[in-house]
């Protein structure tokens, strides 16, 4: 087969940081090469590189066998590059042609020769099957119809390399089948498809070959029919594991938090919930396994108060709830390290004394009066305490938390979460971005905090973190909890392919 | 250490955006012929050079130290109040049509005036902060549009309802109304110690009350407050009240103490002045007073200047638009992350020294 695209030794590092190291990878001609990989193997900044958004640090990028340089998105586009993001880049309120023909380089001069033009869509449209209505608006067509509009759009533009960016993400069923017939014509007529996706049986079904990344390296590339969903999670996942350093506990007695059918945006696959139930006992950690966006995000939410659930019951020390406010759960005894530390957790403007007491800032401890004069001395006597216990290196505790590295703002939220003496702490991907360090300092916390009779519910898409720390393991899956699983000594394939799906 | 190094640089755009704005306006005094020097000392002898010009400076800044202070808590909370002269002019309308109408006068008369004035303005405010909250309606369009609405209503006042005979104006309040002068021989009234306490009582409940914090906070970032347990809406709503409320008394004070009555043209251009003054003072309630005062002493003293010197007083009008200019350019400049990592290659050896000690 001839080869359209070869990437050599390509790495990107950020800072320190390497989101892709030595990645080689090639795609040829008629051919659809799946990226598979957890959250943060690496695939989206690949992705990115290619079509130009960032420039590698090292390596090069050969097209049709000619060394090329993408500086841009248009020069990927000019080299015949096209990208159907995850999220759809059209303007909702123009039409579908309008759409299709924005940034077109047929079109010289100040008008457009519509006719001209909308003929050209529509031979294309016919000849790869992608039913579109030229002059609907895009708010007006539905999400099938709007990824048709633009593949249409990329292939339209030229490409001859499709970037599908988890493509299936939003579709039904049946649209799904509808993209793959599409995605099949187009391979027929000699175009190539990168696929980037995590769901086995479409990978399976559709790929020519799978390149498995994992932490920005390329592990390995296999052919589609030598492998199967059991191989490609291990890969995937890369499991040689040890077992955990830390002991593993059962607990027992009354729940600090108990959830009953609890249903969220049901219809939706990737941020709702349909009906989890789940039990956390002082003292335990239960872990929540699953590829990202698997609705993990309103799970934390609706347990730490921030959304309200729309059916089923949620009990917190074994009273139902039915005020969902945060203030109200804070009140309550649960604390929470968020997904995103910095837009969710921390005032980063504010210094690191100040976001140590965002929590308490009314209580006699730090202030007179229920609030009307603040002990600023005290203030800082409880920051440089903290500073200390918890090993936030910083300058000074009036430094603004902004001005603090990754693991040390984690610091600060950890601390302020669990010094409130919580009964539930929820966190979510507590060392994301953290190095080893400052991860293995999170997790000696947190399991301090399980010995003094903290109930945790962990949310991590690290595989590694979720095995290492859990007394239980929960997977989820599109919303569900696909199974229950003991801590110690895990039965991992079996967990992977329930993350899967399967 | 960390707090003098940050207020520095608090203090650093302003003071170097004042400084450009001056050398500016002398390089333009140059061009047409005057002395800059001249023209300068006969501004600052204008605003400062007499007690009684110091006098009258002060009075100057009553108005816009209380629309700044009004655009300076409300940015605290991280919304946008653009209706700072419609609340301050429908807090010194209220208060003139209260008075007026009930014939109230003396001491009961200045404290139902300025109890009015301010509940005016406090639901002035409170209108921009409702849309918000309850339909996600833009608070600065709606604020502004607040103002015309405020303007016409006083102008339906002064040229139909309450007219003084012939002339377009209000008569004006009794006599016993009027605030006396703090200092006999000083022109400035009890308004411009009732602007200093407002902006005192900003100061202590925004830096040293919980609610305070919690309101800072709220403005620094919603989502986080909101994940702590802040009513994030509560806090927008009331800091629109409030915020309204202080331009409301503004208005009130003013009228009592220097306007006396509503006239055609009255309060125009306080409110956007306000949320300029506010950003220069870098949203903090004290020095957002002082850079008011520096802005009424920029306006007393084109006046001399024009005459002693003939340069026009648009000269000082140019200094003050260059002032706004350059300030919010440097805010925005010390924003940009080159700026930052500038500032960390100068800083960075100072810091780390620090850290060993």
């Amino acid at each position: 087969m001839e080869e359209l695209l070869r990437m050599e030794h390509i790495s990107k590092r950020f800072g320190s940081f390497y989101a892709n190291r030595d990645v080689c990878l090639t795609v040829n001609r008629g051919e659809v090469l799946t990226l598979l990989g957890e959250n943060g193997a690496g695939k989206s900044t690949l992705m990115n590189i290619l079509i130009g958004l960032y420039q590698p640090t090292e390596g090069k990028i050969f097209l049709n066998g000619q060394e090329v340089r993408i500086d841009s998105p248009s020069q990927a586009v000019k080299l015949g590059i096209g990208m159907v993001h995850q999220h759809f880049m059209l303007v909702e309120a123009m039409t579908v042609f309008e759409n299709i023909i924005l940034g077109d380089k047929n079109s010289k001069g100040l008008f457009v020769d519509r006719e001209a033009r909308k003929s050209e869509i529509l031979a294309l449209s016919q000849r790869y099957g992608l039913d579109v209505e030229l002059d609907k608006l895009i708010t007006d067509i539905s999400v099938g119809a709007q990824q048709r509009v633009e593949i249409l759009k990329a292939l339209y533009h030229g490409a001859d390399l499709l970037i599908l960016d988890e493509p299936s993400a939003a579709l039904t069923d049946i649209e799904v089948e509808g993209l793959f017939a599409i995605m099949h014509k187009l391979v027929d007529e000699g175009k190539s498809i990168i696929f980037i996706s995590h769901k086995m049986r479409e990978v399976l079904h559709i790929s020519d070959r799978i390149t498995i990344l994992r932490a920005g390296e390329v592990v390995t590339t296999v052919p589609c029919e030598e492998t199967d969903g059991q191989k490609l999670a291990n890969l995937m996942i890369g499991r040689e594991l040890s077992g955990s350093q830390y002991e593993k506990k059962e607990a027992r007695g009354e729940t600090v938090l108990k959830m009953e059918g609890v249903k969220y945006h049901e219809g939706s696959k990737h941020n709702g919930l349909a009906g989890v139930s789940m039990e956390i006992r002082p003292g335990e950690i239960v872990g929540i396994a699953g590829v990202d966006g698997n609705g993990q995000t309103q799970l934390a939410q609706i347990v730490t108060g921030v959304i309200a659930p729309e059916a089923g019951s949620l009990f917190l020390k074994e009273r139902s709830v039915s005020l969902y406010d945060p203030s109200a759960f804070i009140e309550e005894g649960v604390s929470h390290v968020p997904e995103d530390r910095n837009l969710q957790g921390l005032i980063g403007d504010m210094s690191i004394a100040d976001n140590l007491v965002l929590k308490s800032i009314g209580s006699d401890a730090f202030s007179l009066g229920k609030g009307l004069l603040l002990k600023k001395r005290a203030i800082n006597a409880h920051a440089e305490k903290m500073v200390e216990k918890y090993d936030v290196r910083c300058t000074s505790t009036g430094q603004e938390v902004r001005s603090l590295s990754g693991g040390n703002q984690q610091k600060v939220i950890l601390a302020r979460e669990l010094e409130s003496q919580p009964k539930l702490l929820v966190a979510v991907h507590p060392t994301r971005g953290l190095d080893i360090g400052a991860t293995r300092f999170v997790h000696d916390q947190m399991i301090d905090a399980r010995e003094r009779g903290v109930g945790i519910l962990l949310i991590s898409a690290d595989f590694d973190e979720v095995l290492e720390m859990s007394d239980r393991i929960l997977v989820m899956f599109e919303g569900q909890i696909m199974g229950e699983f003991s801590g110690k000594n895990p039965p991992i394939e079996e967990i992977s392919l329930a993350m899967t799906g399967k | 250490m960390e707090k003098l190094r940050k207020s520095l640089t608090g203090f650093v755009v302003p003071l170097l955006s004042i400084l450009l704005a001056f050398v500016i306006g002398a390089i333009i005094m140059a061009a047409m012929g005057s002395n800059p020097a001249t023209a300068l000392g006969a501004l600052f002898q204008g605003a400062f050079g007499t007690a009684a010009s110091v006098g009258t400076t002060l009075n100057k800044a009553v108005p816009l130290i209380f629309t700044s202070l009004c655009a300076c808590f409300a940015y605290k909370c991280g919304v946008f109040n653009l209706g700072g002269e419609g609340q301050f002019l429908f807090g010194a309308t209220a208060a003139f049509c209260t008075v007026h109408c009930l014939g109230l006068t003396g001491f009961p008369g200045m404290l139902a005036a300025m109890l009015v004035g301010t509940l005016a303005g406090g639901v002035w405010g409170m209108i921009p902060g409702i849309l918000k909250i309850t339909r996600g309606l833009n608070e600065m369009i709606i604020s502004i549009m607040l103002n015309y609405v405020a303007t016409l209503f006083m102008g339906v006042i002064y040229t139909n309802w309450i007219r003084d005979v012939t002339v377009p104006q209000t008569p004006s309040i009794d006599g016993s109304l009027k605030l006396s002068r703090v200092i006999p021989s000083m022109r400035f009234t009890w308004a411009f110690v009732i602007a200093l306490l407002v902006g005192v009582l900003l100061y202590y409940f925004l830096y040293w009350t919980a609610p305070g914090f919690k309101l800072r906070a709220v403005g620094l970032n919603m989502t986080a407050s909101r994940f702590d347990g802040f009513p994030v809406n509560r806090y927008i709503l009331i800091s629109f009240i409030v915020s309204g409320a202080i331009a409301g008394l503004g208005g009130a004070s003013d009228l009592l103490g220097t306007q006396y009555r509503l006239i055609n043209g009255y309060g125009a251009g306080y409110g956007f002045d306000g949320v300029a003054m506010a950003l220069i003072g870098q949203l903090h309630p004290l020095a957002t007073i002082v850079v008011a005062i520096f802005f009424a002493a920029l306006r007393v003293g084109s006046t001399s200047m024009q005459v002693a010197t003939g340069v026009p007083t648009s000269v000082s009008d140019i200094i003050q638009a260059l002032v706004i200019v350059f300030s919010v350019a440097g805010m925005a400049l010390t924003k940009l992350p080159e700026f930052e990592a500038f500032r960390l290659r100068v800083f960075q050896k100072k810091g780390k020294e620090g850290q060993k000690a």
